[in-house]
């Protein structure tokens, strides 16, 4: 029945091996089974691995564990008054409602916000085969390097500043306990966190399908890389770029950016970024890439105010506007913009190839 | 050393020593300690995921070893290191003739001079204690690895001296803040539980416990103040911690009730942001009250 139960969840969308069965089935053994409360958490604790899992494990169980008497599974071996007590008991807290009643909720919200929400998947198929290989092409050689910092870890080098005791000793144990030269370490360099967080609301779709891929290929480039979504709302999308084939994961992206070519809330959005993401620590010491337009429906003090505490979460900011085209002498032209931009350590375009690469290019001369 | 048999019976025990665990949280603790697996908390900032460990190490009457990760933590701060500067002074005062002996020089390497980190402190003591890794997230992934290897056999390979094996693991609890995604094989070798914010009433009981001579009309006040506080959409929602810490300083400053001017003096306790105290301060009046 145990076995079953998981069976159910993998349909669930949760990921589990055999080892997570296993785990799960001892887990069972150690608490009382005949309650279905402890059988509930037994479940939770060893199955579940995130807390985005919560609710579909919480309605699976329920449907499984609790289902109508007399359905097709009647071999229920709990009394309808366990059942009911059980039921009673596992009303999610409130707190934890973080899956599709937020989202529902963020959805509604984004309606209000624009009539123009349309929230419906786009297909990335959309690009004509050919216009896609080819853009894969170029954008493979463009290796995006993210500036480094230096980390408090050491490594053993010629000439540093910090001396490497265990080397040093170990020589002079070799040397019979004479002193021999000292060695040295220093600390270690590394590449900064990128966080992009590109718009795909309407008026920035010509360009959200080039930046997904080029998205794509950053991430591959290092896997310190983390990729948002934004529209109406926000949505991580790092998860399904981690797919190694690009075409897979460009399916992928366009299944969870539901809102795509709808209106754009930027200023919600940055704030939700900055609530649920910077603020955790996500974009310390990082580059943020913004790409968008600064077309906001919102309200513009959200936008500031988000953008005031972003400047003060992440190393540097940079945004791309593809309506600054070639122009050196570009002024911002939106309201978003002109609001963001005295937050904003670098401004560029990146509505061609060309201006890509340019981005690639600041970014490797970034302190 | 007693181990509490069934859920219940651990949920009493953690009551006893000041923590209210709820029904998740004492069956994950209780498989943990059956099955020998390490426990991962995740959850918001100050819902007591750290005090887990501590009142585990209570109740069951064990020693709390606590590895606080930082960034570039490495195995020479969480494992052991060798004292260096005391086998140099030794090396030096050894004779010619000592150091023909390989004795000497064996004892050079041996447990004087070794400096136990946490881990290998857990590892010795076995299950004595109760291993603390928190903040995991804040370390680099490639100790993440290291430890995803220590968690699967609780042995510590040290090559002048062996291998150190626990004959019994210490139950493990790490914490997250979730500051970034952890790897999904340390997940898979845990209990996974979220942490969230109690109820309203359980908040009641937690502050009554922890503070004790808190009027409780006072107590009540302040825990639905919090709770308004959490639904007003704060930058940084305050935890359990943060309300124990203003009920404590509200009966330092001798409020007898959750006056507007009394709450607005003692707000830095409860919130801590400034945008926050700002976008609260307007409210105050719905915040104290509930009108």
């Amino acid at each position: 029945m145990l076995v079953g139960f998981t069976t159910e969840l993998r349909r669930a969308g949760l990921t589990l091996g055999s080892g997570d069965v296993l785990t799960y089935c001892a887990a069972a053994t150690v608490v009382d089974v005949t309650d279905l409360v402890d059988l509930y958490w037994a479940g939770r604790c060893t199955l579940v691995t995130r807390r985005e899992q919560v609710p579909a494990y919480h309605r699976t169980f329920v449907s499984y564990f609790l289902g109508e008497p007399g359905d097709s599974r009647g071999a229920s071996p709990f009394s309808p008054v366990v059942r009911a007590q059980a039921l009673a008991m596992l009303t999610l807290p409130e707190t934890e409602l973080l899956g599709e009643e937020q989202q529902e909720h963020a959805a509604e919200m984004g309606y209000a916000a624009s009539r123009a929400s349309t929230a419906k998947a786009k297909s990335f198929a959309a690009c004509t085969p050919e216009e896609l290989a080819a853009l894969r092409r170029i954008l493979r050689t463009m290796q995006l390097a993210p500036p480094r910092r230096r980390t408090r870890r050491t490594t053993p080098t010629r000439h540093g500043r910090l001396p490497d005791l265990r080397r040093t000793v170990r020589e002079s144990m070799r040397l019979h306990g004479e002193p021999g030269s000292l060695h040295r370490r220093r600390r270690r360099l590394r590449t900064r966190r990128l966080v992009l967080l590109l718009d795909v609301s309407g008026s920035m779709a010509d360009y959200s399908r080039n930046l997904v891929q080029f998205a794509h290929t950053s991430s591959r480039a290092s896997n310190r890389t983390e990729v948002f979504c934004f529209g109406t709302r926000l949505t991580r999308i790092t998860r399904e770029l981690e797919h190694r084939r690009p075409d897979l994961a460009l399916d992928r992206a366009a299944a969870a950016v539901t809102d795509w070519e709808g209106g754009t809330r930027i200023g919600a959005c940055l704030d939700d970024f900055v609530r649920r993401w910077a603020r955790r620590g996500l974009t310390r010491g990082g580059i943020v890439v913004i790409c968008s337009d600064g077309l906001d429906r919102g309200d513009p003090a959200l936008l500031e105010s988000a953008m005031q505490r972003l400047a003060r979460l992440c190393h540097r900011i940079v945004w791309l506007n593809p309506h600054r085209g070639d122009r050196a002498d570009f002024t911002p032209d939106t309201l978003g913009m002109t609001v963001a931009e005295p937050y904003v350590d670098e401004l560029l375009s990146g509505h061609d190839l060309a201006s890509l690469s340019e981005f690639a290019r600041v970014l490797a001369r970034m302190p | 050393m007693t181990r509490p048999e069934s859920v219940p019976a651990l949920t009493d025990a953690l009551r006893e020593v000041g923590y209210l665990a709820d029904r998740g949280l004492a069956t994950t603790v209780h498989v943990a300690l059956s099955l020998d697996r390490p426990v991962l908390l995740e959850g918001e900032v100050g819902v007591g995921k750290t005090e887990v460990a501590k009142a585990l190490a209570t109740v069951l009457d064990r020693r709390l070893i606590r590895l606080q990760c930082y960034e570039g933590i490495d195995t020479h701060q969480a494992l052991y290191e060798w004292d260096y500067a005391r086998q140099m002074l030794a090396i030096r005062a050894l004779s010619e003739h000592d150091l023909a002996d390989d004795g000497s020089v064996d004892a050079l390497f041996g447990p004087r001079f070794l400096l136990e980190r946490p881990l290998l402190d857990a590892v010795h003591a076995g299950d004595g204690a109760v291993l603390l890794v928190d903040e995991i997230d804040r370390a680099d992934d490639e100790f993440e690895a290291f430890l995803l290897e220590l968690l699967s056999d609780f042995q510590i390979t040290i090559p002048e001296i062996g291998t150190i094996v626990a004959e019994r693991p210490p139950l493990v609890v790490l914490t997250s803040n979730r500051t970034r995604e952890l790897h999904d094989a340390l997940k898979r070798r845990c209990l996974y539980h979220w942490v969230g914010f109690p109820s309203a009433e359980r908040e009641l009981e937690i502050v009554q416990v922890r503070a004790p001579g808190v009027s409780l009309a006072l107590a009540e006040a302040a825990v639905a103040a919090v709770h308004r506080l959490r639904e007003m959409d704060l930058a940084k929602p305050p935890g359990v911690a943060e309300t124990i810490d203003w009920v404590q300083t509200l009966e330092v400053v001798g409020a007898e009730a959750l006056e507007p001017e009394v709450a607005s003096d003692t707000l830095g306790a409860v919130v801590k942001d400034r945008d926050d105290l700002e976008q609260v301060r307007e409210d105050l009046g719905w915040v104290t009250s509930g009108a």
